[in-house]
């Protein structure tokens, strides 16, 4: 199997040095005494690579493409690999150019996974020229790993590629998100959904008491959410709903049989699509024409937001319009294990407050299953 | 230990196992299209079949050869008497359709064992109907659904459940008609009772509250809980799964549970796990009670016995009455321990399952270490290293243990739950402490010899992932292995 390897080697360091995060800020970084951190996590997951393929005389079975140096090359031949070809050469320090030229190079060439250890920044610039065509599986190295890309750990991210070796990992549609660390760093969340990758989805096979339950993919979850959903919209012909960003909430549209922008706002009524990517202004005139409408949204995973990121054409005017009680939160429970609450930042803060005031919302993560999740006041 | 060979593949043709006699009746013609020229059976000599069946059964593992501490799964010993009682011919060779009149004495068992779970869990009715601890429940969301329609309230579809409480709570409320709400736990491990504040409304129907819950530990707010609830109009159901902890302790009727099902393949001895089916009879308070399923018996005189409905019945839930022969276990162990054997099994049991959790919680953190009930949950990640709970169950086989449940419940990572039972004397308990002590060592020392583990069974680690994905449950025949 030919695997695409690369390290972002700043990747990290601007957190211990309470920098939020690595991007343009490396020698700020430097300055304030960061030490490259990447190299290290990218070592742990591949010794114990090396030594599950050791085990299982696979080791010939990896070919691996990289960059020279320490964007890849070094850590492959430390753990001892051997099958490594050079794919991009590295000109003083990395940079974010490095990474995108390594990726090109990748998929030019045609890998099956590409392996990176980085943060955020590395995930989003590999998963803008893969999208969902190369699976991408990250070692968590950076400051912030919000998107679905990470392992938990460097060794359970080893534990991950085996398995997607091995073939007993199906692939899973994840969101890879974009941060915007200047203003991050000035203490606001901006963060916006990028695009979806397919990783390797790494199964909970839990061995109960009584029988081996059969693992639930990210797929089948999100399939039952929607099979759930599908009968109270059908119940309700004469509702508008209203559907906002990300792919939880596009399975729920797509089982209904109809199309839906990942990252927009798009409405139906009566099993008809009647409005795509909508802004504020086009939201506000189909509840002129549809007074009784239902919004259905899915938070950030890990930070919880459920308004006010990535969704900002839902203005207070338009939940005020809907109603704050009309607003039906999705979410697989993995994603609600990640996302222990919920947050809103309409902009409206008598808004927030109302909507934040049950504490607890009542979260759809399954079909007729929902979760009491936090809400953060 | 040398791999069994399958019946198929120790087939040679032409080989008999019987020798049927001499037809004496009249052959008939079979018509030839029913005729099959390869039935796909093997040819095997009888000593073949005793030994290979023999030889399957001596690599079982049952509570009757080791311990057995499946948490949540109570494995206490079954006592022998109980099953030469169910054996008599006076209960295991009469039939369900016959007249009440010619089965007083299984009638007479039946009402004294309704009465007696009526006053173990504090209950105003119990009908033993349930087949099995899931059916109990579905039983109690079905009576609490009808409750709430009988009231003019169908409009309550909420169903409460803790995050900690079994896979089967939010099945049977799905399947009950309802919406499972999932409740998060709190720090101490208990219900988070602000979350439920923040439900109760008029679509709660109810709350499915296991306690102890499956951390073991007692819901220490189960008042204040129940009162919550109360108030807001939905009911209370104790999954009675856990209670061998309170059992001639505490009764679930008078903490305030309107609903409760028994496990008496748990709690009253009798065999599961493979030995036996399960047997989940339902309490009722008296409000509910009318909801009950039936038949159940009644006494229309003096020691003479009638089967009847509850007057707003839900109707059967299974045919006939229920594993019958799971009643008469659960009667005999009732009347060998009495009420205060009862209460000193239950103590025992929490002071086992204390001893073994004080035992392991210096190397096996214990996310929620305060007094357990009669059963407890550490993680399987001993010193926090790098091996995980599967690993440490899979070794535990090697020293002749069977593992505890592990990765359940889900809010404990490598979780492993714990349940000795009171059965098990304080040797097999040091025994127990000793193996999972060296475990931790060799988790620290030898990390490989866990994960390769176990290294003593007749099969080594299997690949279980591959087990669900590529499920082969035929037996490939005869003809097809070229024998």
């Amino acid at each position: 199997m030919r695997i695409g390897f690369l390290i972002n080697p700043i990747a990290g360091m601007g957190g211990r040095v309470g920098l939020k995060g690595t991007d343009n800020v490396v020698e700020e970084a430097l300055r304030r005494g960061a030490v490259p951190v990447a190299s290290g996590r990218a070592a742990e997951t591949l010794y114990l690579l090396r030594s599950a393929l050791d085990h299982k005389s696979q080791e010939k079975s990896v070919e691996w493409l990289t960059c020279s140096g320490a964007m890849g090359e070094e850590a492959l031949h430390e753990a001892g690999f051997g099958a490594i070809s050079i794919v991009h050469e590295v000109i003083g320090t990395p940079t974010a150019c490095d990474t995108l030229a390594a990726t090109r190079a990748f998929i030019k060439t045609g890998v099956d996974l590409i392996l990176f250890c980085g943060g955020d920044g590395t995930a989003r610039d590999i998963a803008s020229l893969t999208k969902e065509a190369t699976p991408i599986l990250g070692i968590p190295s950076g400051v912030k790993m919000f998107s679905g890309v990470f392992g938990v750990t460097p060794a359970r991210t080893a534990e991950i590629f085996i398995g997607f070796l091995a073939g007993d990992l199906p692939l899973a549609r994840v969101d890879v998100l974009d941060l915007d660390e200047e203003r991050y760093r000035e203490g606001e969340w901006a963060v916006r959904l990028c695009c979806s990758a397919h990783t390797p989805y790494e199964p909970t096979y839990t061995q109960s008491a009584k029988a081996l339950i059969a693992e639930s993919t990210d797929a089948a979850v999100k399939a039952d959410i929607a099979e759930y959903l599908q009968e109270e919209i059908w119940a309700r012909p004469q509702t508008l709903f209203l559907f906002g960003p990300g792919s939880s909430v596009q399975a729920v549209v797509e089982s209904l049989g109809c199309d839906k922008t990942l990252l927009g706002v798009d409405a139906l009524f009566a099993g008809e699509i009647v409005g795509r990517d909508l802004n504020e202004k086009g939201i506000l005139q189909l509840l002129e024409r549809h007074p009784s409408a239902e919004l259905i949204l899915s938070p950030i995973g890990a930070q919880g937001f459920v308004l006010g990121r990535g969704n900002l054409q839902i203005s207070p005017d338009v939940i005020r319009q809907i109603g704050p009680e009309n607003l039906t939160v999705i979410a697989t429970p993995a994603k609600l294990k990640r996302t222990p609450v919920l947050r809103f930042d309409t902009g409206d803060r008598a808004l927030d407050a109302e909507l934040t005031n049950r504490r607890y919302i009542s979260v759809v993560t399954g079909y007729r299953r929902r979760r009491l999740t936090s809400v953060m006041q | 230990m040398m791999e069994e060979p399958t019946l198929y593949e120790l087939s040679v043709p032409g080989r008999l196992g019987v020798a049927p006699p001499e037809c004496d009746v009249p052959e008939t013609v079979m018509p030839s299209e029913l005729i099959r020229a390869d039935n796909g059976l093997p040819e095997l000599s009888q000593p073949e079949v005793v030994r290979h069946y023999l030889n399957l059964s001596q690599r079982n593992f049952g509570v009757d050869t080791g311990f057995y501490p499946l948490g949540s799964c109570t494995m206490k010993h079954n006592p022998k008497i109980n099953e030469q009682l169910a054996r008599l011919p006076g209960f295991a060779a009469i039939h369900p359709l016959q007249d009440d009149e010619t089965v007083q004495g299984a009638l007479a068992l039946m009402h004294d064992l309704q009465e007696w779970l009526k006053e173990i869990g504090g209950f105003a009715g119990v009908s033993l109907q349930p087949a099995a601890g899931a059916q109990g429940e579905l039983t109690a969301l079905l009576m609490m659904r009808a409750y709430h329609a009988g009231h003019g309230e169908a409009g309550r579809n909420v169903v409460l459940i803790p995050d900690s409480a079994h896979g089967t709570n939010p099945a049977s409320a799905t399947m009950a008609g309802f919406i499972a709400v999932e409740v998060p736990s709190d720090r101490r491990g208990n219900v988070d009772i602000e979350a439920v504040r923040a439900a109760c409304d008029d679509r709660l129907a109810g709350v499915m509250l296991t306690n102890p819950n499956t951390l073991g530990l007692f819901e220490e707010r189960i008042e204040e809980l129940v009162d919550l609830v109360h108030g807001s109009g939905g009911l209370v159901y104790g999954d009675g799964a856990n209670m061998n902890a309170l059992t001639g302790v505490a009764r679930p009727g008078d903490l305030g549970i309107d609903l409760m099902h028994f496990n008496l393949h748990k709690t009253f001895a009798t065999p599961h796990g493979g030995g036996g089916p399960g047997s989940g009879p339902v309490g009722a308070s008296t409000t509910l009670a009318p909801y009950l399923p039936g038949p159940v018996v009644v006494s229309v005189g003096k020691r003479e016995y009638a089967l009847g409905a509850p007057e707003k019945t839900i109707g059967r839930m299974c045919a006939f009455h229920g594993n019958f022969g799971m009643l008469v276990r659960a009667y005999a162990y009732i009347r060998a321990h009495g009420e205060a054997g009862l209460r000193g099994n239950a103590i025992h049991a929490v002071l086992n399952a204390n001893y073994v959790r004080v035992g392991l919680s210096d190397r096996y953190p214990v996310p929620f270490d305060r007094m357990c009930m009669h059963e407890f949950v550490c993680e399987g990640r001993p010193d926090g290293g790098s091996v995980r709970a599967l690993d440490v169950c899979k070794r535990l086989m090697d020293f002749g243990f069977h593992p505890p449940t592990n990765y359940f419940p889900l809010i404990v990572p490598e979780a492993l739950m714990i349940e000795p039972t009171e059965t098990e004397t304080k040797a097999t308990l040091d025994a127990f402490l000793e193996a999972m002590l060296q475990i931790a060592d060799e988790a620290r020392d030898a990390p490989e010899l866990l994960r390769e583990a176990p290294h003593q069974t007749p099969v080594r680690r299997l690949d279980e992932v591959r087990a669900a994905r590529e499920l082969i449950v035929q037996e490939p025949k005869a003809s097809s292995l070229g024998v």
